[in-house]
């Protein structure tokens, strides 16, 4: 059954992707600069009524959590992307880059910008996982 | 016309003569400034048969209208004349200081014409200009030569230097220009072409204002600017990790060339070699052209080891990777002492790193032995050797001397298995982005007028989704390892990317503003009537006069290709197994840029472009 993004459930399995992932563990095995947030910008005409946020606490390989936070907590994450809705369902399609969405401007990066381009490959692995979900966008 | 100072100063160093020219303000409203304007002035002036080493060749220093402007990213200037290394349309721009500086002595530009008798520098201070004897500065390297004039003249004010070291005086044929230490006109041996004329150095002071057209609506630009260019998330990325940035996502994408150009992926050299690496190592601290929010440039310093360097400019993501994956050299000491000794000796990293390149292969193949390289050992990723040989090339010493010639006539020497192993267009070694990755820069490198180029145009930035111009006619997105669409993708690459050298404009800067905010910089600056499409115009116009100049110079469409090295599949990586369809690239381009058959634009084209002296002189 498709899960909606973003939803609960939908981020659990995301949690549940990441750590079946042989390319993740290994793209990500020295990943110890703490929890990646991702938020979603409000959308009220498909239901998204203020913005979300998703919290990844990615540690050497592992998603030890995964949860829906408020996008303020969000923002307390040494990494934080935010984009449209728009913009993230591109991503999950593999329509869009996350690094040359942050480069276009599609996406907005609070965090240390070494760190980040130093775990590209650990980046698409974790997109390569959203693909695996089998995903409900809300505006389609 | 504001934005100009309306004075070029044209030199001749045969009798040691100046006077002040200016070019019609149709040509500054056609061609703006740069190396549009130069190629103009080429055109009108100068013999396009010329030896590039002669007296007859001209060296030309321009600069844009933007320049000296606190507009961002308006520090460059362009050197332009006939190239030493590819006998073709040479060209290089550069940002630093010496641009602005000329401008602010009242100066647009300078042609030099002939060659001194002995060596000369010339000195510029406001309006007392002069030619100096250089005898005693001649054999100085650019580091000790720019502390010593900047001393020498610096009472008052700082100097700012444009200056060859002794590979410019020994005419290598990558010879770079100089400017302030840690910046350079690279490409294209301008730096032997004013070494053939015995010109050492030119050293500026000035005073004068820049007078903008419309004060007011300017300053509100500029601050919007100022700040679009500061936010943007690539000048974020280049502000803390220099153009080096570009080193670890490359190696994801397949931009990188490794080990010659042979292999597709190496992430232990990127994690060696990339911006985060450089920056926890060895920056001490950024460093900026003139009026510029991004300070790409890096300042850096090895404290210890073989490669030992005193604090200096630092490599940019070109020379991390000639001296570091093409030659598989995983110690990024060893580059930046590599980088210390071109900048020092004036040598472009790209030409010189790729030819080392070429070189260490024909090592491994039996095709020169250490018997040719005095005992050199070029054995992959030897940095050691690497040094040795520099001092080599730039002193033109034993194998020094036919390396210093480029990749393309040395290997002429050696016979035709060493042609299949260099990597150059029209004898331009090719920069460090694998058009294996990204098919448009394969069609860019073909048809880029002064040879394989990552600069006359905008691929690079907007076919690897760093920007995009939909306004211009861009889409959002391209992907790489397709040729289809590349040609008309490139052909607006070019159009709205060759006037950034004629306004001398910095391409990072560029990248994040809007293709309408660039037309607005020149109409609030000079005063033209001038919005995007006349940038676009200007740049179609620009690029079928330089085409036309390189036919002059002989170009045909034999020489629009791609080395066979480009051609062959990797196997791995993300380009695996993509490689540019040239046939297809080549005939949809020659379309749309309307190329007859033997690579030379159309009469009616050239007329529909304002070229009717150029249609003239090509086809009769």
């Amino acid at each position: 059954m498709a899960l909606s993004f973003p939803s609960i459930e939908w981020v659990e399995e995301f949690k549940r992707q990441i750590n079946s992932s042989e390319g993740y563990k290994k793209a990500g095995a020295t990943w110890t600069a703490g929890v990646v947030a991702l938020v979603t910008s409000a959308k009220p005409e498909i239901g998204i009524k203020e913005d979300v946020g998703i919290w990844l606490d990615l540690h050497q390989g592992v998603c030890r959590d995964a949860k829906i936070v408020t996008a303020e907590d969000a923002q307390k994450a040494p990494f934080c992307i935010t984009g449209d809705y728009a913009r993230w369902k591109q991503v999950i399609k593999k329509e869009l880059e996350p690094v040359k969405g942050m480069m276009q401007g599609k996406l907005k990066l609070k965090g240390d910008l070494p760190t980040i381009v130093r775990y590209v490959k650990a980046s698409q692995e974790l997109v390569e996982c959203t693909t695996r979900i089998d995903t409900k966008f809300l505006d389609e | 016309m504001a934005g100009y100072q309306n004075r070029i100063l044209e030199v001749d160093l045969s009798i040691s003569q100046m006077n002040i020219i200016d070019v019609p303000v149709e040509d500054k409203r056609r061609f703006i400034g740069g190396s549009g304007v130069a190629a103009k002035l080429f055109l009108d002036r100068f013999n396009p048969k010329v030896d590039p080493l002669s007296p007859d060749n001209p060296l030309i220093v321009m600069n844009g209208p933007l320049t000296g402007t606190t507009l961002p990213g308006t520090s460059r200037f362009a050197v332009c004349g006939k190239s030493p290394l590819t006998g073709i349309w040479g060209e290089g721009t550069c940002g630093g200081n010496f641009g602005p500086e000329l401008k602010f002595a009242g100066i647009d530009g300078i042609i030099f014409k002939g060659v001194s008798p002995t060596p000369v520098y010339l000195s510029i201070e406001d309006d007392e200009i002069e030619l100096r004897d250089a005898s005693e500065l001649w054999g100085m390297d650019n580091y000790i030569l720019t502390d010593f004039l900047k001393q020498r003249h610096g009472k008052d004010k700082n100097p700012k230097v444009l200056s060859i070291g002794p590979a410019g005086e020994n005419l290598v044929k990558f010879a770079a220009i100089c400017n302030d230490k840690g910046d350079f006109i690279g490409r294209t041996g301008m730096g032997a072409v004013m070494g053939s004329k015995r010109l050492k150095a030119v050293v500026v002071k000035g005073t004068k204002k820049v007078e903008v057209s419309h004060p007011e609506e300017y300053a509100a630009l500029r601050k919007l600017l100022i700040t679009k260019s500061r936010e943007a998330m690539v000048a974020q990325s280049f502000r803390s990790m220099g153009t080096d940035a570009g080193m670890d996502l490359g190696m994801m994408t397949g931009d990188v060339p490794i080990k010659n150009w042979m292999i597709g992926e190496d992430l232990e050299l990127s994690a060696n070699l990339g911006g985060p690496a450089m920056t926890e190592r060895y920056l001490t601290r950024n460093h900026a052209c003139s009026f510029c929010p991004i300070a790409c440039k890096r300042i850096v310093k090895v404290d210890d080891g073989p490669f030992k360097t005193e604090e200096g400019p630092g490599p940019e993501y070109e020379t991390c990777c000639t001296f570091g994956t093409l030659i598989m050299n995983n110690d990024l000491a060893g580059v930046i002492k590599a980088n210390e000794w071109c900048n020092r000796y004036g040598m472009d990293t790209i030409s010189c790193g790729a030819t080392i390149a070429f070189a260490m292969e024909a090592f491994e193949k039996g095709l020169i032995t250490r018997k040719d390289t005095d005992g050199i050992d070029l054995t992959w990723g030897n940095m050691t050797g690497v040094i040795e040989l520099l001092h080599k090339i730039a002193k033109q010493e034993g194998i020094g001397a036919v390396l210093s010639e480029g990749s393309r006539k040395a290997a002429k020497r050696l016979g035709k298995e060493a042609e299949e192993l260099t990597v150059e267009v029209k004898g331009l070694e090719a920069p460090m982005h694998d058009p294996r990755g990204f098919h448009g820069m394969g069609l860019a490198y073909m048809m880029s007028i002064r040879g394989a180029c990552h600069l006359m145009h905008l691929s690079l930035g907007v076919e690897q989704g760093i920007t995009t111009y939909p306004e211009a006619g861009f889409q959002e997105n391209y992907t790489g390892q397709t040729s289809e669409g590349k040609a008309e993708m490139i052909k607006l690459c070019e159009d709205l990317g060759l006037p950034f050298n004629s306004l001398a404009i910095c391409e990072f800067v560029a990248w994040t503003l809007s293709a309408n905010e660039l037309a607005e910089m020149v109409r609030l600056t000079t005063g033209f009537d001038f919005r995007l499409k006349n940038l676009l115009a200007c740049g179609e116009r620009t690029w079928l006069l330089k085409r036309g100049l390189g036919n002059m110079m002989g170009i045909s469409a034999k020489d629009d290709r791609l080395p066979k090295r480009i051609l062959t599949p990797l196997k791995d990586g993300a380009a695996a197994g993509s490689v540019p369809d040239v046939e297809k690239l080549l005939r949809e381009y020659y379309e749309i840029r309307g190329l007859d058959e033997e690579g030379k634009p159309k009469r009616e084209v050239l007329i529909k472009a304002g070229l009717e002296d150029l249609a003239e002189k090509l086809h009769g």
